[in-house]
């Protein structure tokens, strides 16, 4: 087995998570993308031939395409070496992978993690060392409790065995299809591993569903594939990731998210990420909404070298709502292109965006976002919110809004400002005794108190230490 | 991949002899043949593009059809005070050749777009207004009536230091086009389509203070291409109002680059689309230094089946320090078979900053139209009073009584049409 050491791009920056995991793979597919390579990662799954099918046409929509470059002021993605990628790595799950305990792990990881607030057994798990870790027992409870109620929460890959029928309806049919754009092909030809999550008419899931209970059997990959369907009337709210950083070897990762809110039904899809810095962080995450359903996005994009994000909502039923929040920070090097899309293609649609972001020491943020009221979608309504904050003058800062709007009988808001830390704010918390730090950080976590309240406590608590941590610089 | 091969179907001979009767000098012939040179690698002026769609197609014009450079025919008025110099292109050529070559394509490159060298290779009637130092000018006048199926048009405004200048333009077309009685004569069904082509160079001279007021109301068969671009020096204010009601399709920008410290800017625009216009509509600035200050208003009204585009660009560049921009962009929809698409873009590089842009789009409100008819006005006058008052922020902005009488006259008589 060979390291994957050789295929990390070497930063400049100091490496947060600069610990390697000796690869146990068992089954490990060759450098770049070729029809051996998907025949291969479905043929190790067994998966059934519909879905080899739905790969290799993935696959073909993949090398037809275009990369995304004609965007104004994307990220730039010529630093992703496509051929570099390794699709597909099947670990050893006899063999445990990384660290083999917590005092292995380098003292900046351990450091970042006790600085966060984590708890011991949660670090180990997140960290990669050991799978013997409490959440499991928690998990394994849960299950028993969700059963009960005939919920799904699993592998997405034991769902393509397990639920075969609904796998096959909702599987990047009509939601995300392959031809959707160029990652989204790669991501149908290569997925492995995320979640399935299904929950039955009339069911309120009270705890939320976290992903990262199960980190340790592939819950987090580099192509992970997380399909939610909500029956009418139910309700969930579903987290993946967490703060802590993630480290990838990988320096691409492109997930793709399908979410099928039904009548009445509620879905909230909270994420935060914090990618190491070599990552290209390129996802496509979608739901469809029918009548009276609601679906919320929060969504928080840290780390990564580049990441394009954009939650798209289509509200298809008659009274659908989305509401969308999402914060970006931005640091040295990195470029966070995030916002959202929205189409409004039934009458009293109503939808909400609103966008923090914060660069720093050269970082760059941009809200890229959609909005689309189709003829017939009367007594819509739509308001967007961009806020950005700038520490200093490497930094830069731009919002790009789209508005369609073929309907007269609508209500459509787009507001933004971009600004500096008021000089007159941190002198009012200097003369209060704050230092400068201090004054910048309460600052900070005021600006985003409208994403963390919408997380639950321990997340919110996460979020705003990594925010601290970041502008100490103590993570970069 | 542009499908229009009109440049094809232009020779230099053409160009040539456009330039000979106007009595160009070299250079500027140079420049001419140069840009229809270029013609064969440029690209269309840009348009927005979401996912699976463009918002203008400027490429499925037909411009083979309605360009016809040696047949130009307008009415020209050119009027301004006495210590100003306003001439037309060919006087100005005769007499004032030094500033046509410092100023000629300096603000706009001939050859930044495709049309824009098309017009550059064309052009055959313009204006030039040079204001000199200290001397307040009011009341510029340039009126333009199109007789022909085409007419490129170029007009240089030029004002040395703390000077100010207040012109007014206005474009329409006239009753007896040739372009008709072309096509009436030989029986042919061939289209009344025109086309406008309008470029405006802006070199604001240090303290000077530029105010350009435009009023378009070209017939429903014209397709409109105008660029309108200002270079503030120090301490400059190039100010525009743009008021566009007329023309089949109009893609249209008024820029500003704010070079200078302390320049300023203020871009008011004004659209009224009925039956199936179309407009593309973008306001931009440029803040390329420190303490520059930029204010940009639009609103819009959309009836029947028009569309309205609407594109605004603040850009604070790195050396932008100390910088204030503003945006706002509002659209009433008066029929549901309208659209109205609106992107405004914020682009900052520099922290010191206030920006803010916002745009909306929406209807008559309900409880307004009620308690207008609950006063006794029938729905069509109190709906016509609502339209009026909508415009009356974007008026107050304008500070030519003239110019805001005009537009509020075309308003009014648009909403009796």
């Amino acid at each position: 087995m060979s390291s994957e050491q050789d295929q990390l791009k070497e930063t400049n920056t100091e490496e947060r998570f600069s610990f390697k995991k000796d690869e146990s793979a068992a089954v490990k597919s060759d450098k770049g993308l070729t029809e051996e390579v998907v025949r291969l990662i479905s043929d190790d799954k067994d998966e059934p031939d519909w879905m080899l099918d739905r790969r290799l046409r993935a696959l073909e929509h993949w090398q037809n395409m275009p990369m995304p470059t004609d965007w104004p002021g994307q990220p730039d993605l010529s630093g992703l070496d496509i051929e570099e990628i390794v699709p597909y790595i099947r670990p050893d799950v006899d063999k445990r992978e990384g660290a083999d305990s917590w005092d292995d792990l380098p003292e900046d990881i351990q450091d970042t993690f006790e600085k966060l607030g984590i708890p011991e057994a949660e670090r180990k798990a997140l960290s990669g060392v050991g799978a013997q870790y409490e959440s499991e027992v928690v998990y394994q409870n849960m299950q028993e409790q969700w059963e009960e109620k005939g919920v799904v929460f699993c592998n997405m890959d034991e769902a393509v065995q397990e639920h075969e029928d609904l796998v096959k309806e909702y599987f990047m049919t009509s939601c995300v299809p392959p031809s959707d754009n160029k990652f989204a092909a790669l991501h149908g030809a290569v997925w492995s591993g995320g979640s399935f999550v299904y929950i039955p008419e009339d069911v309120t899931v009270e705890m939320p569903v976290q992903a990262y209970f199960r980190m340790n059997s592939e819950g987090m990959g580099q192509f992970e594939h997380t399909l939610i369907i909500a029956e009418p009337g139910s309700e969930v709210h579903y987290i993946e990731g967490c703060s802590a950083p993630k480290y990838g070897t990988h320096n691409l990762h492109s997930g793709g998210v399908e979410v099928f809110v039904k009548e009445d039904a509620h879905v909230q899809y909270s994420t935060v990420q914090n990618w190491s810095k070599n990552t290209f962080n390129l996802n496509t995450k979608r739901a469809i909404v029918e009548k009276g359903g609601r679906m919320e996005w929060v969504s928080g994009s840290m780390g990564s070298k580049a990441t394009m994000l954009y939650p798209c909502t289509i509200l298809k039923g008659r009274g659908a709502s989305a509401n969308n929040i999402t914060i970006a920070f931005a640091g040295e090097g990195q470029n966070i292109d995030t916002g959202a899309k929205v189409y409004h293609n039934a009458p009293n649609t109503k939808s909400t965006i609103e966008s923090k972001s914060i660069s720093k020491d050269g970082g760059r943020t941009n809200y890229r976002g959609l909005v689309h009221i189709s003829e017939g979608a009367t007594g819509s309504s739509t308001a967007v919110e961009c806020d950005a904050l700038m520490f200093d003058n490497e930094s830069t800062s731009d919002t790009m809004p789209y508005m369609e709007i073929d309907e007269s009988k609508v209500d459509v808001a787009h507001e933004a400002t971009v600004g500096k830390i008021g000089d007159e704010d941190v002198f009012y918390l200097q003369s209060r005794g704050l230092d400068d730090d201090d004054a910048k950080q309460m600052i900070v976590s005021g600006f985003i108190e409208p994403i963390t309240e919408e997380l639950p406590i321990e997340y919110a608590v996460e979020l705003n230490r990594l925010i601290e941590l970041e502008m100490e610089g103590s993570l970069g | 991949m542009t499908t229009t091969q009109v440049h094809e179907t232009i020779t230099e001979e053409t160009v040539r002899e456009i330039s000979e009767s106007l009595g160009e000098p070299d250079w500027l012939l140079e420049t001419r043949l140069d840009a229809l040179d270029a013609l064969g690698e440029l690209e269309m002026p840009d348009v927005i593009r979401t996912p699976g769609r463009d918002w203008t197609n400027l490429d499925a014009l037909d411009y083979e059809s309605f360009v016809d450079p040696l047949n130009a025919a307008e009415e020209k008025d050119q009027v301004g005070p006495e210590d100003a110099e306003v001439l037309p292109i060919s006087e100005a050529i005769e007499e004032r050749e030094d500033l046509l070559k410092e100023h000629f394509g300096s603000v706009i490159d001939p050859e930044e777009n495709y049309l824009t060298a098309l017009s550059t290779a064309l052009f055959s009637t313009g204006t030039l207004v040079y204001v000199p130092k200290n001397v307040d000018a009011e009341d510029v006048t340039i009126r333009t009536t199109q007789h022909s199926k085409s007419l490129f048009n170029y007009t240089l405004v030029v004002t040395e230091q703390s000077s100010s200048v207040t012109i007014l333009e206005r474009q329409d077309t006239g009753e007896d086009s040739e372009a008709r009685s072309a096509s009436d004569a030989s029986g042919e069904t061939a289209s009344g389509d025109r086309y406008y082509s309008g470029i405006v160079e802006v070199a604001a001279g240090e303290n000077s203070h530029v105010q350009y007021g435009s009023l378009q109301d070209l017939d429903e068969e014209t397709y409109n291409y105008t660029l309108k671009r200002g270079n503030a020096s120090d301490y400059a204010t190039v100010n525009w109002v743009e008021g566009n009601l007329g023309s089949r399709l109009t893609k249209s920008s008024v820029e500003t680059n704010l070079d200078g410290e302390g320049s300023e800017t203020k871009t008011v625009g004004a659209f009224f689309g009925h039956n199936d216009q179309h407009f593309d509509i973008a306001a931009r600035v440029w803040h390329n230094t420190a303490h520059t200050t930029a204010d940009l208003v639009t609103r819009g009204v959309l009836d029947d089946e028009a569309r309205s585009v609407y594109e605004g660009v603040q850009d604070v560049g790195r050396d932008a320090w100390d910088t204030n921009s503003y945006q706002r962009e509002n659209t009433l929809m008066l029929s549901d078979e309208s659209e109205a698409d609106a992107s405004p873009k914020l682009i900052i590089n520099n922290h010191d900053t206030e920006a803010s842009h916002s745009a909306t789009v929406g209807q008559i409100d309900e409880e307004d139209m009620f308690y207008m008819t609950s006063r006794g006005l029938d729905d069509e006058s109190a709906r016509n009073m609502l339209v009026e008052g909508f415009f009356v922020p974007v008026l107050e902005e304008v500070e030519v009584e003239e110019l805001r009488e005009d537009l509020q006259d075309r308003i009014e008589d648009r909403l009796h049409e």
